[in-house]
């Protein structure tokens, strides 16, 4: 196993490698232009050059990318040129990422509680009352986008309740909205996977053996059915969680939370590249972790799969 | 105890009487089972035999309710113990029977046992439903079950998953779970169908031994005649959601009357001349969506009788313990020879 | 052998005894089976009409594509960017609440919103149509290629693996400013990385499906690949296809809002969903002004869900597991 991993890291690192290099080389397309800030058209053209080559741009590509590799290895990701000019890109990331940090991981904990818990009761109950007001939930959440639903719950929410809109950090109470908004849509996923799984699996042989074992229905699930149904998810939430770091950007920008939501967004706008870089690097390496980790939950969880022959290899 | 001794004892534990069976299915109704009466004595060993989709299976899970969710009993009745097991509709209903009363061994061992969980705790999981033992006690009855089973080192293996077993090792745990229930009926379903035949000789003999050391009452459910032969004491063969005949297996076998069972003893294949055909029954199984006239396996009979088109035959009796249900045993009816396919068969036996 | 039985039950002996003579027999009437007339698509429709609440929605789509389409000829519809002076103030007939005149009121620069709701409807079902269909076409000619053809499996799945790390926002982001913002970049830059999941989606289903027994007897018989891919594979996979084309619609427009939410999204010359909340956003906070962002949100709400639930409806009901 222990091999298997080192052989995954390795692949992993050489993906990571293309990518970052590939976005490298992506930034390098966006127009001059936009690193020069709001008074461009002020500048000369001597002024815009020294701009440029202080950046380093002006250098050969390859020199450039070898001077971002060698930082990297030293941990440096540079400083931030236009989103916030001058501060270390680390500084920034630092202070930004406890609060996606934060939401992100009690999103999760309530989503999957909540989640879970009424997947099972729907599988339980199949068509009642329960079940469909559940699936209409499901079918609301996954299909009307996002922003629409956060919008609207900021709205008449923060009206009826009389909670409050932005959020502060010394206010407890501005910490709870965003955070249930932001477990509406992982609630939704838990409970639509776990009932399918679910049914699925009662509909199995060993299910039927057990019953003909005299087995109630309600053991059937709780000691058969919900440990075989939660397999699959397993692999998903190691990524999940990871994740979390990235924030949300509609909640974040809704509430006003200083959080990692719109930050990529914002710093590709900006052309900041030492700032999009270094998210890159860390969003891939969350991504690629999440899926290694998540291969080993799913070892952890099915004592069938043997991790050697990954996927559907052959 | 062979049927014969039981039938003396005349202790009928399972009692069936015109039992109905229908499936909604695409918007049409089928009659898989149409009206069985059979009686189950304590103790024997009752093989039905019948080819695919003849009702076998669906017949004998009306016992436990283990009908498909499209499936419904539609009249007669199950008495089992004073308790009619056709009017039960809900599933605690069956908490007293299931497992307790009747066991099952199913088909595929592949799939019965659940892929999650070690085997020690699902033998364990039938001994503490239904013999008020717990933990520890209970654990050690499991180990010994699985010895008796026939696997070895059972410590050792009650840790294991069902994917670190072999198939015929798998179909032994089954059967500890359902001999772990304790029950006084075990209906096995195809027991060695998913087998090959090394295995099946073993998992037969140690069905045989279990039946005689926990005193079951066994259903063999089977379209092989091969295993009837080694382990029934009757046999009843099913065509078209009905028995149509039942006896010993000495009078099935050498003293067959109906028709059908003509044909299925025929169709063993036997050692014959080369270049001579195979013997095999004409035609396909009957439509079970229509309503049946008469005899439901006439159309495929070259020996049937106009009547057989017209009316169903009722049980004729050939003796106390023999009854077949076709129109050739009345009095009226024409003297007719066995398929020579049949009389082959019957020379090689004697020789 | 010895006939004469002992009959059981007693019934009626005024059978003719001519009955007991052998009968003719027919080896046709051996074979008659029950042929139960099942049509596949037909049964696919039974079961998706079962679905009382499935029905509605399509019906519901129906009529609201209808409409879209012909709500510009209908008589007395304004147009969607004609920016309304009113007559008596002579000034710009601004964030006036729905009336007679303005069946859903108008924004904040005097436009008609009725008319923008729908015009921008059209706009985005376009993109989402477009985007959907074309997600579908490369997808699935990708996805089958990668999961049927050993050799390409390895090295499509490094560069899916790459690709699919790659933010978005990023290829959006590149494609506006070289395209310059309009309908077509947002469907072109859309198309780029939706059909990425489909093709991830399909190869999956594929390998699950690739080994299994008649797919192997077809190999063995020689079939060629593209027939083996065309006539074994897609087939099974018309329903989940189907799903995920139905689903394309709301994620399209979801996306379609994100784009715009950020910044990315189509001018606002042209009507759209995305754009119709985004102005409606911003004037959320003052209540009688509501309208703005509610009637858009009304109406991406009503189509998103009933893609949906038809798309997953559908996909039951081509399941012929489902058949019974």
């Amino acid at each position: 196993m222990i091999k298997y991993l080192f052989k995954r890291l390795g692949q992993s690192i050489f993906t990571l490698v293309i990518i970052i290099t590939v976005v490298f080389l992506l930034l390098r397309l966006m127009p001059e232009e936009g690193y020069l800030g709001t008074n461009a058209d002020k500048m000369s053209d001597i002024q815009k050059e020294t701009i440029l080559t202080n950046l380093g741009l002006r250098d050969p590509i390859i020199v450039q990318l070898g001077k971002f590799y060698k930082n990297i290895a030293t941990g440096d990701f540079g400083k931030s040129i236009t989103y916030r000019p001058g501060v270390k890109v680390s500084t920034i990331l630092a202070q930004k990422i406890p609060y996606s940090l934060y939401f992100g991981l009690v999103a999760i904990g309530l989503s999957l509680v909540f989640g879970v818990a009424m997947g099972i009761i729907m599988a339980r109950q199949k068509n009642s009352l329960f079940d469909k007001l559940g699936t209409g939930y499901i079918v609301f959440i996954n299909a009307v986008p996002a922003a629409i639903y956060y919008l609207v719950i900021q709205l008449y929410v923060t009206n009826t309740l009389k909670l409050p809109i932005l959020f502060d950090k010394s206010n407890f109470v501005s910490w709870i909205l965003p955070a249930i908004s932001m477990s509406l849509g992982n609630t939704a996923g838990y409970a639509m996977w776990m009932r399918r799984y679910m049914v699925d699996e009662l509909n199995s042989d060993y299910v039927k053996l057990a019953r003909a074992k005299g087995v109630s229905e309600k053991n059937i699930m709780v000691h058969h059915v919900l440990r075989n149904a939660f397999v699959p998810m397993a692999q998903y939430l190691p990524a999940s969680i990871l994740y979390t770091i990235a924030g949300s950007i509609y909640i974040e920008s809704l509430y006003s939370i200083p959080g990692m939501g719109g930050l990529l967004v914002d710093a590709i706008q900006r052309q900041d590249n030492p700032l999009v870089q270094g998210l890159v690097v860390i969003y891939s390496s969350l991504g690629i972790l999440g899926l290694i980790f998540g291969d080993i939950a799913m070892t952890i969880a099915d004592p069938r799969i043997k991790l050697e022959k990954s996927g559907g290899g052959r | 105890m062979s049927y014969c001794e039981a039938k003396d004892n005349k202790e009928v534990i399972l009692s069936v009487k015109d039992i109905k069976v229908n499936f909604k299915l695409r918007g049409q109704v089928l009659n898989a089972i149409r009206g069985i009466s059979l009686d189950l004595y304590k103790g024997e060993s009752l093989a039905i035999v019948g080819e695919s989709g003849s009702g076998k299976s669906v017949f004998t899970k009306t016992f436990m309710g283990l009908l498909e969710s499209n499936g419904y009993i539609d009249g007669g009745s199950i008495i089992y113990k004073g308790k009619d097991l056709s009017k039960f509709k809900f599933e605690k209903d069956w908490h007293g029977i299931r497992g307790k009363e009747i066991a099952m061994v199913s088909q595929d061992p592949m799939t019965s046992l659940n892929p999650l969980k070690i085997v020690g705790k699902q033998v364990q999981e039938g001994i503490e439903l239904h013999r008020n033992l717990k933990g520890a006690e209970a654990k050690k009855l499991a180990i010994k079950l699985l010895e008796d089973v026939g696997i070895s080192d059972p410590e050792k293996r009650y840790y294991q998953y069902p994917h670190e077993f072999s198939g015929g090792m798998r179909q032994r745990v089954v059967i500890a779970i359902a001999i772990g229930c304790n029950p006084e009926i075990l209906i096995c379903d195809e027991p060695t169908t998913a087998l090959d035949v090394t295995m099946q000789a073993q998992i037969l003999d140690l069905l045989k031994n279990i039946q005689k050391e926990y005193n079951l009452t066994i259903i063999y459910i089977t379209h092989d005649l091969g295993v009837v032969a080694k382990v029934a004491d009757r046999v009843g063969v099913m065509y078209a959601g009905d028995i149509v005949e039942i006896g010993l297996s000495e009078e099935i076998f050498y003293n067959a009357k109906h028709p059908y069972t003509w044909a299925l003893l025929s169709s063993l294949p036997q050692l014959g001349i080369k270049g001579e055909e195979l013997y095999s029954i004409n035609g396909t199984p009957v439509n079970l969506f229509k309503e049946i006239k008469g005899d439901a396996f006439a159309p495929r009979n070259p020996r049937a009788l106009k009547i057989d088109f017209e009316l169903a035959p009722p049980y004729f009796e050939v003796s106390t313990t023999h009854k077949a249900k076709t129109w050739l045993l009345d009095p009226r009816a024409p003297k007719v020879e066995y398929p020579k396919a049949l009389k082959k068969l019957f020379d090689e036996w004697e020789g | 052998m010895s006939i004469g039985g002992k009959k059981i039950d007693k019934l009626g002996d005024n059978i003719s005894d001519s009955l007991f003579e052998f009968a003719q027999f027919d080896n046709k009437e051996a074979e008659k089976i029950g042929y139960t007339n099942y049509s596949y698509w037909k049964s696919t429709w039974n079961s998706f009409t079962k679905n009382k609440v499935a029905f509605l929605l399509l019906i519901l789509v129906i009529v609201l594509l209808a409409f879209t389409m012909i709500q510009p000829f209908l008589p007395g519809q304004k147009s969607p960017t004609e920016i309304y002076i009113n007559a008596g103030t002579n000034l710009q007939d601004k964030n006036v609440v729905p009336s007679s005149k303005f069946w859903f009121g108008t924004n904040s620069i005097g436009q008609d919103l009725w008319a923008r709701i729908w015009s921008g409807t059209r706009t985005s079902l376009l993109i989402g149509f477009a985007v959907g269909i074309f997600e579908a076409i490369v997808g699935i000619f990708i996805g089958a290629l990668w999961g049927y053809v050993r050799k390409l499996d390895v090295i499509i799945t490094q560069i899916y693996n790459v690709v699919d790390n790659i933010p978005t926002t990023i290829i959006l982001i590149l494609m506006t400013y070289v395209l310059r913002p309009s309908i077509s970049t947002m469907i072109f830059a859309l198309c780029l990385t939706g059909w990425l999941q489909m093709a991830r989606f399909v190869r999956n289903q594929i390998i699950i499906i690739r080994d299994r027994e008649y797919n192997l007897a077809s190999r063995c018989l020689g079939t060629p690949t593209r027939r083996i891919i065309f006539k074994n594979l897609l087939p099974y996979l018309i329903s989940v296809i189907m799903l995920r084309i139905a689903l394309a619609i709301p994620i399209a427009i979801g996306s379609e809002v994100f784009l715009t939410y950020i910044g990315l999204g189509l001018p606002i010359s042209i009507p759209s969903l995305g754009n119709l909340v985004n102005e409606g956003r911003i004037l959320m906070m003052t209540p009688s002004l509501r309208y703005q962002l509610i009637f858009p949100s009304v109406v991406i709400s009503i189509i998103t869900i009933a893609f949906y639930v038809i798309g997953n409806t559908f996909a039951d009901a081509a399941d012929p597991k489902n058949h019974v």
